[in-house]
């Protein structure tokens, strides 16, 4: 995924290309000739994996969804067949729509509480290096991981969640999360928000960390109190990092796999199964590569948009002059 | 790259008032029951996995802290998680190395080289950021069966090399673009080859590069799941996510919950132990302006 750096790169990297000291080395045809060459050769094994990896499968998954690809044996081509059953299938609609109302759910809490814990760790106070650490060490262990330790947490009688709930008194100690709909959803949910919100932390700091001190010191002196300061300095200067952290947490849910597949495998029924698992049951559990392909493609498109968006948020734009200076 | 640790340093230096004693007392509680918050779950985890089987099912209980056992660990051990973790390591290891080799040198060639095709062939690499390889696994599936390169942890660490590419490319570029461009000049008037100037003159510069590389590389082909869950089906090949898997579905009866408990912290501490080691670089590529989400 692509994050902004707006704040701290502006100044000390050179956008520009140095300048070349022209008709002291590359005077004769013949040397940038071979100059060119180089060039190709080095970064060709990166453009090599580039095509067997990601350009020959895209094309070929476009190939494969317009077939009956089976695992083994013959295939025929189907023409658009696999799309029109595609839009008529009410367990590919489902996922689709839990996909996005998991995405729904996770995305508001991230973003407030990677903002609030930006806030906390910018201060730069005894502390604060030892906070950012610790807040961003959930993102770091992995959602696999975690996933299978959350697995005993949430068995009923034995988990620790229904041992504190219990004793509470907001839930029975004998809650089984991971086979009911919408306990396991919010469970996943919770689980995602503590996992996820200190990437957007790390996002937003860096954003918070290019805005100049003196546009905070010239609003104390008006007396502007912290949400003012907030909301007319801070939030404004982050929109860049603000919008590519929502991105990366949008697409991030777009494509959840690992927590459903461990904690609920999609249970009960179909009903916690996300787009990614659908692709991989129908692929892999069901053999109909195809039909499968066809639903892949769909998720290509709509992660493209996306991320189309981000690199127009990322590219190297027309306003850098009106930023540059903004640190010291 | 330096920009982020720069801008780190600076980070709040105009503005970092002395904190009065009582604004810090409450910064530091306020930090420390946070802190609690995102921590207590792992170390809870750690703790559970020293516990016997039979505790490890049952409510937790003050009186577990007198049971504490190393048995689950002995019993992986004894089952052979050890095999599981090689993999892991092998396909993070070359994962990474492969990553840093190729990125370092298109870096390199992007960067300092003229040549027809290389906007269109950098964009091209970056832009396998916008495919999710998630979506991709039959068409990959299929590629790497006839290459001979599913079931194989070859075969898993180029699929990885080529989903970190976007990022090793774009810090590696970064970090050539920051060179003084008279430092390969005058290399090249010396009379060094292209080959000779990456290795002796720019190697030392260009290092902190490569370790945000190799770091990003490794830990996401350690934590990775669903590319490997898809491309391996020999259990002899699994990587640790998957005999953790294993151990939840593939068991006949109980899951063994203490032995998962112990597997899932055996997962987690190279990756605790490298980052809280390697913070700096991986802070580093988090403000370079491509993250993996």
């Amino acid at each position: 995924m692509i994050v902004d750096e707006s704040g701290p790169r502006d100044n000390t990297v050179p956008r520009v290309r140095p300048a070349r000291p022209r008709g002291t080395l590359v005077r004769g045809g013949s040397l940038r000739a071979r100059r060119a060459r180089t060039g190709i050769a080095l970064v060709s094994p990166a453009f090599a994996l580039v095509a067997v990896f990601v350009l020959f499968p895209l094309a070929f998954a476009v190939y494969i969804s317009l077939t009956d690809w089976p695992l083994i044996g013959p295939y025929h081509f189907t023409g658009g067949r696999n799309y029109t059953e595609l839009i008529h299938d009410p367990v590919f609609l489902h996922s689709v729509l839990f996909t996005l109302l998991y995405t729904a759910i996770v995305t508001g809490p991230i973003l407030v509480l990677g903002y609030a814990m930006a806030v906390f760790v910018r201060a730069n106070w005894p502390g604060s290096v030892v906070f950012r650490t610790v807040f961003f060490l959930p993102f770091i262990v992995g959602l696999a991981t975690e996933s299978f330790m959350l697995l005993l947490e949430l068995q009923p009688d034995s988990g620790a969640i229904d041992a504190v709930l219990g004793k509470l008194g907001l839930a029975s100690s004998s809650t089984a999360w991971t086979v009911h709909y919408g306990l396991a959803l919010g469970a996943i949910c919770v689980f995602v928000v503590w996992f996820a919100s200190g990437l957007t932390m790390m996002i937003l700091m860096g954003g918070m960390q290019g805005v100049p001190g003196e546009l905070y010191e010239a609003a104390d002196v008006d007396g502007a109190t912290w949400w003012q300061k907030e909301r007319r300095i801070t939030i404004p200067m982050l929109r860049r990092n603000i919008a590519l952290s929502l991105i990366i947490s949008v697409i991030g849910s777009f494509l959840a796999f690992n927590q459903f597949f461990i904690l609920t495998e999609g249970g009960p029924g179909t009903s916690t199964e996300p787009i990614v698992m659908w692709i991989y049951q129908e692929a892999f559990v069901a053999y109909h590569l195809g039909y499968a392909t066809a639903g892949a493609i769909a998720l290509v498109i709509v992660v493209g948009i996306i991320s189309a968006a981000q690199f127009y948020l990322l590219r190297d734009d027309a306003d850098a002059p009106r930023r540059a200076g903004r640190r010291r | 790259m330096t920009s982020a640790s720069a801008a780190l340093r600076a980070a709040g230096r105009p503005r970092a008032r002395q904190p009065r004693r009582a604004g810090l007392a409450v910064y530091l509680i306020a930090g420390t029951v946070a802190s609690v918050l995102f921590v207590l779950p792992l170390a809870w985890g750690v703790f559970r996995s020293l516990l016997p089987d039979t505790l490890v099912t049952s409510a937790p209980s003050s009186a577990d802290v007198h049971h504490v056992t190393f048995a689950n660990y002995t019993g992986l051990i004894g089952g052979g998680i050890l095999h599981y973790a090689l993999n892991s390591l092998l396909v993070a290891a070359m994962t990474a190395a492969a990553t840093a080799v190729v990125a370092t040198l298109a870096g390199y060639g992007f960067a300092r080289f003229r040549f027809r095709g290389s906007g269109l062939v950098f964009a091209l690499v970056i832009a396998t950021l916008m495919v999710p390889f998630q979506a991709l696994l039959t068409p990959l599936f299929l590629e790497m069966h006839t290459l001979r390169l599913t079931n194989s942890l070859l075969g898993l660490a180029l699929f990885y090399t080529t989903f970190n590419l976007p990022f090793g490319v774009f810090v590696m570029r970064n970090t050539f673009l920051q060179i003084p461009w008279e430092l390969s000049e005058q290399a090249a008037v010396d009379g060094a080859g292209a080959g000779r100037t990456l290795v002796s003159v720019l190697r030392p510069l260009v290092v902190p590069g490569i370790a945000t590389t190799v770091l990003y590389a490794f830990l996401f082909s350690w934590t990775e799941f669903v590319g490997a869950l898809t491309f391996l089906t020999s259990n002899d090949l699994y990587t640790l996510p998957l005999a953790l898997l294993n151990m939840e579905y593939g068991s006949v009866g109980q899951v063994n919950f203490g032995y998962l408990e112990a597997g899932a912290v055996i997962a987690m501490i190279p990756c605790v132990v490298l980052y809280v080691l390697l913070q700096r670089y991986y802070i580093r590529g988090l403000t370079s302006g491509v993250v993996k989400g």
